[in-house]
C-alpha cells in the first residue's frame, strides 16, 4: 500500500466514525481530528485496533505520544512512514 | 477573602475556604500549566466583578460558559458562582444549534467563551436573537466578532475589571447552582435546576467517605455539560485538591495521563475503562498512585471492574449510580473481587445503597412499594433532590412527585431496579423505557443483551425491541461491534439460552457502536437505523 492509499484509508475510516455530518467535508489531511471534535477519544481505541490491522501487528501503546494520533499526516508519519519511530 | 457566612454553604464557598487555606497549593492543572488556588480565585473573581459591572439588566441569575477544557472554562464557573449566578455549560464541541438552544432556552443575558473557540462561537452567536454580554478573558482583540455583531456586546481582556473589585453576589442555597440540559430522548432539551444545597449536601457525602486532602489530585475526564464533573471541581476544590484536567487528546491515553499527574482519584464513565482494557492499558499494578477508582454513568461490567482494580491495586474501586435530577450521584456500591460476581446480575456491578441522608423506594406502576426481591421503577427523596425542570412545570410535575402514603416529593428515576433481599444491595436492571412487551410477556432488554455479551464474549451487546407493530414490540434484534464474530452460531447460542419470546430474531455486526456526548450507546440512533434500513 501505498502513502495516497493509506492516507485515504484512514480519512474514510474518521468519516465513517464520525458523528459529525459535515466530516466529509472539512477533513483534510490537517485537519486535528480530536480538536475539531471529529472523533472522540473513545473512538480512538477503535482506530488504533484498525490501524493495527492495516499494519498486521499490535502498536505499544505506552511508547505512543497523543500527538501521534493529531492528523491523518501524523498518523501516517508515526505508523507507516518509512523509518517511522515507533516500530 | 473572607467570605459572609451564606457563601460557606454555597458551592463556590468551599472553593473560597480552601483559597483561603492553602492559596499557593495547586487548584487546577491543564497541559503543563497549572493555577493555584490563589490565581484561580484572582481570575474568577475578575470574571465576577467585570460581569457585575456591566451585565445590570435584569432576568435569570444564570451565566453562560462556552469553553472546552481550558482554564477559562473552570474559571469562568467559579466567576459566575462568585457573581452569584448559576452556570450554564454549553460545549464548543456539540453542535452550534445545540448551544444556540440551550442559550436561548435559559434566557443567557452573559456568556464566558474561551478564545481558542470563538470561531465556532460565532455560528452560536449567530442563532442567539437576544442582545447578549460576551466576555473573553483570554483574548485581547475581539473587535471583529463586535463588528460582525452588532446587537451583542463584548468584553476582552482589556476590559476586566480588578479582582478586588468584587463583591460576593447574593447567593442563596436554594438558588440555582448550575442548570444543565439533558438530551431528552425526544424533542426539546430539559434544563435541570440544581439549587447549591443539593451540591453541598452531594459534595458533604463524597469529601467525607473518600477522606479527601489538599494532597489529592482528581482527574478531569468529563466535559462540564456531564454533570458528574461536578464531582471533580466541587469535591476537590472543597477540600484544597487538584482538579487535573486532560485535553481531548491527552484523554486518549489516560495511561500516560494517570501517570505524569500521579492522580489520586479516578472517576469516569465505564466506556473509558472498557477502552483502556482494550488498548492494553490495564496491565496490573500499574496505577499505584490511585486511592479511589470512581466509575458512573452507565452499567461497569464486573470484568471490566476486576480488571481495573488490579490495575490500581492501592485503590478502592466504587460503582456510583444516579440521574442528574438527583444531583451527580445518590447510590454507590463498592467493589469486592470475591463478593461482586455472587451479588452481580448479568455480569453488572450493583449500585448498592443511597448515600446516607437519601431515601429510596422500589416501586411499581401505581408508585406503591412492590414486595420484597420484585424489580420495580426507583424512586428517590432527599437532600439532592433538585429543583426540577427549568420553566417547565408539566415534566416537572410528572417526573416530581408524591407517592401515595408519602408526604415528601420524590423524584422518578425511570430506572428499573431490584434488591433480591433484605441487605443485598441495588441491582440496576435498565430503563424503564427498556422493559418491553413480546407476546404479553415483560422482557428486559437487559437480560439479553448480557447473554449476547456472554456467549460473544464481548464487552458491549445491545438488544432492542424491533420492530414495533400496532400490538407492540413483535421482535428483538441484538448488535456487537465484535469483528470476527459468527453471528449465526452466536444467535444458535444465545437461542439456547432464553426462552422463544426472548430470542433474538437478528443478531447484527455494527463496526462501532453509535456513541452520545456523554460517551454513553446511542440506543435511540441505533433504533433509528434499524427504521431506515426497514423503511429502504
Amino acid at each position: 500500500m501505498g502513502e495516497a492509499d493509506i492516507k485515504h484509508k484512514l480519512r474514510t475510516w474518521i468519516v465513517d466514525r464520525s458523528k459529525q455530518p459535515d466530516a466529509k467535508d472539512i477533513l483534510t489531511d490537517e485537519t486535528p481530528i480530536i480538536d475539531s471534535g471529529l472523533l472522540s477519544s473513545l473512538d480512538i481505541a477503535e482506530f488504533v485496533l484498525y490501524i493495527e490491522s492495516l499494519l498486521g501487528q499490535e502498536i505499544d501503546i505506552d511508547d505512543l505520544e497523543p500527538e501521534a494520533f493529531t492528523s491523518t499526516n501524523t498518523m501516517y508519519e508515526t505508523f507507516f512512514a518509512q523509518g517511522s519511530g515507533s516500530l | 477573602m473572607n467570605a459572609p457566612a451564606v457563601q460557606s454553604r454555597t458551592v463556590a464557598g468551599g472553593f473560597l475556604a480552601s483559597a483561603q487555606r492553602y492559596p499557593d497549593r495547586p487548584a487546577l492543572a491543564i497541559r503543563d500549566d497549572s493555577l493555584s488556588y490563589a490565581e484561580l480565585r484572582e481570575r474568577a473573581a475578575a470574571i465576577a466583578a467585570t460581569l457585575q459591572r456591566h451585565d445590570t439588566a435584569d432576568g435569570p441569575a444564570l451565566t453562560g460558559i462556552y469553553g472546552h477544557r481550558s482554564f477559562v472554562a473552570f474559571s469562568g464557573v467559579l466567576g459566575a458562582l462568585l457573581r452569584g449566578h448559576g452556570y450554564v455549560p454549553l460545549n464548543p464541541v456539540f453542535p452550534s444549534d445545540r448551544n444556540a438552544a440551550m442559550a436561548t432556552r435559559a434566557e443567557l443575558r452573559c456568556i464566558v467563551a474561551e478564545a481558542q473557540s470563538l470561531a465556532r462561537f460565532e455560528e452560536v452567536l449567530e442563532d442567539i436573537p437576544g442582545p447578549l454580554i460576551v466576555l473573553v478573558p483570554d483574548a485581547d482583540d475581539i473587535s471583529a466578532l463586535a463588528d460582525a455583531f452588532p446587537r451583542h456586546r463584548f468584553l476582552a481582556r482589556p476590559d476586566l475589571v480588578s479582582a478586588s473589585s468584587w463583591h460576593p453576589g447574593e447567593a442563596d442555597p436554594d438558588g440555582i447552582a448550575y442548570l444543565l440540559f439533558t438530551s431528552g430522548s425526544t424533542g426539546q432539551p430539559k434544563g435541570v435546576m440544581v439549587a447549591h444545597r443539593n451540591v453541598t449536601s452531594f459534595v458533604d457525602c463524597m469529601a467525607d467517605r473518600y477522606g479527601v486532602t489538599e494532597h489529592d489530585r482528581f482527574s478531569q475526564t468529563f466535559d462540564l455539560t456531564f454533570d458528574l464533573s461536578a464531582f471533580d471541581m466541587f469535591v476537590a476544590w472543597e477540600r484544597g485538591a487538584c482538579v487535573c484536567c486532560p485535553t481531548a487528546q491527552e484523554k486518549l491515553f489516560p495511561s500516560k495521563y494517570i501517570d505524569a499527574h500521579q492522580i489520586t482519584i479516578w472517576f469516569s464513565v465505564p466506556s473509558t475503562a472498557v477502552m483502556m482494557s482494550k488498548m492494553r492499558m490495564l496491565k496490573p499494578g500499574k496505577y499505584p498512585s490511585i486511592r479511589y477508582s470512581l466509575f458512573c454513568g452507565e452499567a461497569l461490567p464486573v470484568e471490566v471492574a476486576h480488571a481495573f482494580q488490579q490495575a490500581a491495586p492501592e485503590s478502592r474501586l466504587e460503582n456510583l449510580y444516579g440521574p442528574t435530577e438527583l444531583t451527580i450521584a445518590c447510590t454507590l456500591y463498592e467493589f469486592d473481587a470475591t463478593r461482586t460476581p455472587q451479588q452481580a446480575l448479568h455480569g453488572v456491578v450493583p449500585i448498592g445503597e443511597p448515600y446516607p441522608d437519601m431515601r429510596a423506594l422500589i416501586v411499581d406502576e401505581a408508585l406503591r412499594p412492590v414486595a420484597d426481591g420484585e424489580a420495580g421503577e426507583l424512586i428517590m427523596t432527599g437532600p439532592q433532590l433538585t429543583l426540577g425542570y427549568w420553566k417547565d412545570e408539566e415534566k416537572t410535575r410528572a417526573a416530581f412527585t408524591v407517592p401515595p402514603d408519602e408526604t415528601d416529593v420524590f423524584y422518578r428515576t425511570g430506572d428499573r431496579v431490584l434488591r433480591r433481599a433484605p441487605g443485598e444491595p441495588l441491582l440496576y436492571l435498565g430503563r424503564v423505557d427498556n422493559q418491553i412487551k413480546v407476546q404479553g410477556y415483560r422482557v428486559e432488554l437487559g437480560e439479553i443483551e448480557a447473554v449476547i455479551r456472554e456467549e460473544a464474549d464481548t464487552e458491549v451487546a445491545v438488544a432492542l425491541g424491533f420492530p414495533v407493530g400496532s400490538n407492540g414490540v413483535e421482535g428483538i434484534v441484538g448488535f456487537i461491534s465484535k469483528a470476527d464474530a459468527d453471528l449465526e452460531a452466536l444467535r444458535q447460542a444465545v437461542r439456547g439460552r432464553l426462552p422463544a419470546y426472548m430470542q433474538p430474531s437478528e443478531i447484527r455486526h455494527i463496526p462501532e457502536f453509535p456513541l452520545n456526548a456523554n460517551g454513553k450507546v446511542d440506543r435511540p440512533a441505533l433504533l433509528r437505523g434499524l427504521q431506515a434500513d426497514a423503511a429502504s
